[in-house]
């Protein structure tokens, strides 16, 4: 028996166009994800990356194969299933506070103030309440999307490059971050990334996608310790090996340890 | 200095304007009847100001511009709402409406006499026909517009209708929304004008038609300014609703 | 694959869009054919098809039309000249502008029609009132548009002529009107439908000679309800061929200024 909140990928296929039988974007994607899981998938531009993501999320339909949550088929989108774009999306006619609490259902006007307070805390944005969106930087803006997707507790997070547009050094305290949040709350995460190094630091697999059709072309497993070191020969012995799987050589493997 | 020189250009030309009038009516090239010196403006502003014709007037004009005004854009409003969210609304009846939107408003008049007689019904009719139609318009387009990236959150979250409306549709349209209503009020505002220049017993239109055919020329002049700063004070009304309701999407200190 | 797919979805809509109108055509034919009101506010369908065809066989009709149209090519040729003089010397010009702005301002706060009494006590109730009326009215919106044409043109292009040094005369000629032009007809388009407006309301307003304005205005005071529907159908008719032919050139050009940039 598995336990709750596996998501269960089966032979996935899925093209656009009239009735989804056009040009073809996934073809056979088997995946499954265990509750608690951190998983990226890496992959050229255009491969499919985000199809994927939003089929599970259930904003694409007209696919074949099975998506199953707990063996059961998903059909739209679910509270239970929570994303966040890569553009953050955040509703710019809202403050900080009331976008991160935009999903919140069934909660009580006490209740609410409590989760939304709890949530912007947890991604670092505390005295950033009654900010409105252009009053945020890119990470800041980020982070706030992520609170507004913990918000409701999901099960499985899905994040679609979330931290693409930042810089260096924003970016890695931002894994930090995000690490802090998935060992916090023990939520699923799935996400998709251009960066060999961002997957290696957060995951635990990593999923490598091939282009034109989609296909999964190998899963990785990170037996990493955490918090993982960039610097480590493990890290970028596995950077290496990842790499290759792009048909790209580093040509001084050990750079990272001098 | 440059903002102090370009303020003391504009006032050059009604300068201009006031004294070639002056010298005109000076030298009497024209009948005070057809151009009355400027300073009898003053007088005859004082006369209608002190009688309280003015405020009567006006106040009667403004009553049905409000009437006309509140219940067209309130239509149009409720109308671009349905043909933006409902797409059977919008095949059913868009056609229809841009058909009908194509007639200017003023050649309804007739039409609207026939049928409401030459009373307030008529008048509030033709007025808020005329504010409906800006209203429905901008409503439409800035629903239309809505980022789809902003539709698929609400779905993401669950958003019943309603809330999709009123929590992701009408914020993102409120621009678009204000800029319905300015154009709905500065139309009823002509309409207003337009309807009691042909029917009416009183409003600031008949003032106007019942001095032009004395040839109170002086009373015209007033009226026609009594027109442009209420028009003027409307819109600025509207324009400061605007500043206040959209402030916080304004970058003020963007990072 | 994808095109029978498209005909089929406009077919549906204009489908739908039909019935409304059908549906409003067969209300009314039902209820003329009940006599639900007096024929003097509502005959009967196929009365006002039958008024339109004589009256547009007798010559009536384009005779009205006629008046209203030469009114408006006196009126509006006047109003969107100076309009388009104003609006470009302004556009050119920042002391044209700061001489010329307030009093621009000031008056164009008058609702249009606000104006007419004022145009009749110096021009009488005769054509010339109404010709005055209609320039005036056209000549606003082409100003205005035509200014903020002019000022839109981007920086860049105007850099582009300083590299080259372009003297004045092919600055305003290559760059300057061009780039101004979308928003110069955008101009036409509103300056001939404000005309078009106030050509009817003038006529409605001071009955003095023949014009659709005229015609529609003594349908309704001889009750002849069906004149007065031929009227209004004619006048939005008029009104919808300028907006389209107008849009419709407004739009090419507006193609033309995204593919360039
Ligand atoms: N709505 C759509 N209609 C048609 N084609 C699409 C649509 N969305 C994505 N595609 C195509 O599917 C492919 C994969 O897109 P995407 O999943 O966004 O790639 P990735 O996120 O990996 O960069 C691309 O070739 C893209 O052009
Ligand atoms: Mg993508």
């Amino acid at each position: 028996m598995e336990k709750l909140g596996t998501l269960k990928v089966n032979s996935l296929s899925k093209g656009f166009g009239p009735k989804g039988q056009g040009l073809k974007v996934l073809d056979d994607v088997n995946l499954t994800v265990e509750p608690g899981e951190f998983i990226s998938i890496v992959g050229q531009s255009g491969c499919g990356k985000t199809t994927f993501l939003r089929l599970v999320v259930g904003l694409e339909s007209d696919y074949q194969g099975e998506i199953l949550l707990d063996g059961k088929r998903l059909n739209g989108p679910d509270l239970e299933r929570g994303v966040v774009f890569q553009d953050h999306r955040l509703l710019p006619w809202l403050t900080v506070e009331k976008n991160v609490g935009l999903g919140l259902k069934n909660a009580g006007k006490g209740e609410a103030r409590r989760k939304v307070q709890e949530h912007i805390e947890l991604v670092g944005l505390k005295g950033y309440e009654k900010h409105y969106p252009h009053q945020l930087s890119g990470g800041m803006s980020q982070r706030a999307a992520i609170a507004r997707a913990l918000v409701n507790r999901p099960q499985i997070l899905m994040l679609d490059e979330p931290l693409g547009a930042l810089d260096a050094l924003t970016r890695m305290y931002m894994h930090q971050e995000l690490e802090r949040i998935w060992r916090q709350e023990g939520i699923t995460m799935i996400m998709v990334t251009h960066d060999m190094d961002e997957a290696i630091f957060l995951s635990d697999r990593v999923v490598i996608m091939s282009s034109r059709p989609g296909t999964i072309k190998k899963i990785m497993p990170v037996k990493l310790a955490r918090p993982r070191d960039r610097a480590s020969i493990e890290f970028a012995r596995i950077k290496e090996e990842l790499l290759e799987e792009f048909h790209l050589h580093t040509e001084t493997p050990f750079a990272y340890s001098i | 200095m440059r903002t102090l020189k370009r303020k003391l250009l504009g006032l050059v030309a009604p300068v201009l304007l006031l004294a070639a009038w002056d010298y005109v009516t000076r030298r009497e090239l024209f009948s005070p009847q057809l151009l009355p010196p400027s300073e009898m403006l003053l007088e005859t502003w004082w006369d209608m100001q002190t009688s309280g014709e003015l405020a009567l007037n006006m106040r009667v004009s403004l009553c049905r511009v409000a009437g006309g005004f509140a219940l067209g854009a309130a239509l149009g409003f409720a109308l671009g709402t349905a043909m933006a969210t409902c797409k059977a609304v919008d095949d059913y009846l868009g056609p229809l409406f841009n058909t009908v939107r194509q007639v200017p408003i003023v050649g309804w008049l007739p039409f609207l006499i026939v049928w409401l007689g030459i009373g307030e019904l008529f008048k509030v009719a033709f007025i808020s026909l005329g504010a409906l139609i800006p209203m429905a318009l901008k409503t439409y387009e800035g629903i239309k517009a809505v980022s789809p990236g902003f539709l698929e959150l609400a779905r993401v979250f669950e958003f019943g209708r309603f809330r999709q409306l009123t929590k992701i549709m009408l914020p993102s349209a409120l621009p678009s929304l204000l800029i319905g209503l300015r154009l709905s009020l500065s139309e009823a505002w002509m309409l207003v004008v337009a309807a009691e220049l042909v029917v009416a017993s009183v409003g600031i239109g008949n003032t106007m038609t019942v001095a032009r055919r004395l040839f109170q020329t002086d009373v015209v002049l007033v009226s026609v300014i009594a027109i442009a700063i209420t028009g003027y004070l409307g819109n600025a009304l509207l324009a400061l609703l605007e500043a206040r309701l959209l402030a916080s999407r304004r970058p003020t200190c963007a990072q | 694959m994808n095109i029978p797919l498209q005909v089929a979805g406009f077919l549906g809509r204009s489908y739908r869009g039909a019935i409304s109108f059908l549906a409003l055509i067969g209300i009314w034919a039902a209820l003329a054919r009940l006599q639900a009101f007096p024929a003097e506010l509502l005959p009967a369908p196929d009365a006002v098809l039958t008024t339109f065809l004589q009256s547009a066989a007798s010559g009536v009709l384009g005779a009205s039309l006629g008046a209203s149209l030469g009114r408006i090519a006196q009126g509006f040729l006047i109003g969107c000249s100076l309009g388009l003089l104003l609006g470009a010397s302004m556009g050119v010009s920042p002391a044209v502008e700061s001489l010329f702005a307030p009093l621009f301002n000031a008056l164009r706060q008058v609702p249009i029609i606000g104006w007419i009494p004022l145009i009749i006590v110096w021009c009488g109730i005769a054509d010339l009132s109404k010709i005055v009326f209609i320039a005036l009215g056209a000549f606003f919106p082409m100003a205005i548009n035509t200014f903020e044409g002019i000022r839109s043109v981007p920086h860049g292009y105007l850099e582009v002529a300083r590299v080259f040094e372009f003297g004045k005369l092919r600055l305003l000629g290559k760059i300057v009107l061009p780039g101004a032009l979308p928003s110069i007809v955008t101009g036409v388009r509103l300056s001939l439908g404000a005309s078009w407006m106030l050509v009817v309301w003038s006529e409605i307003n001071t009955r003095s000679a023949p014009g659709i304005g005229d015609m529609l205005d003594s349908a309704r005071e001889g009750s002849k309800m069906d004149v007065v529907i031929v009227c209004i159908v004619v006048i939005g008719a008029v009104a919808f061929l300028i907006n389209e032919l107008l849009g419709q050139l407004e739009a090419q050009l507006q193609g033309w200024k995204k593919t360039s940039r």
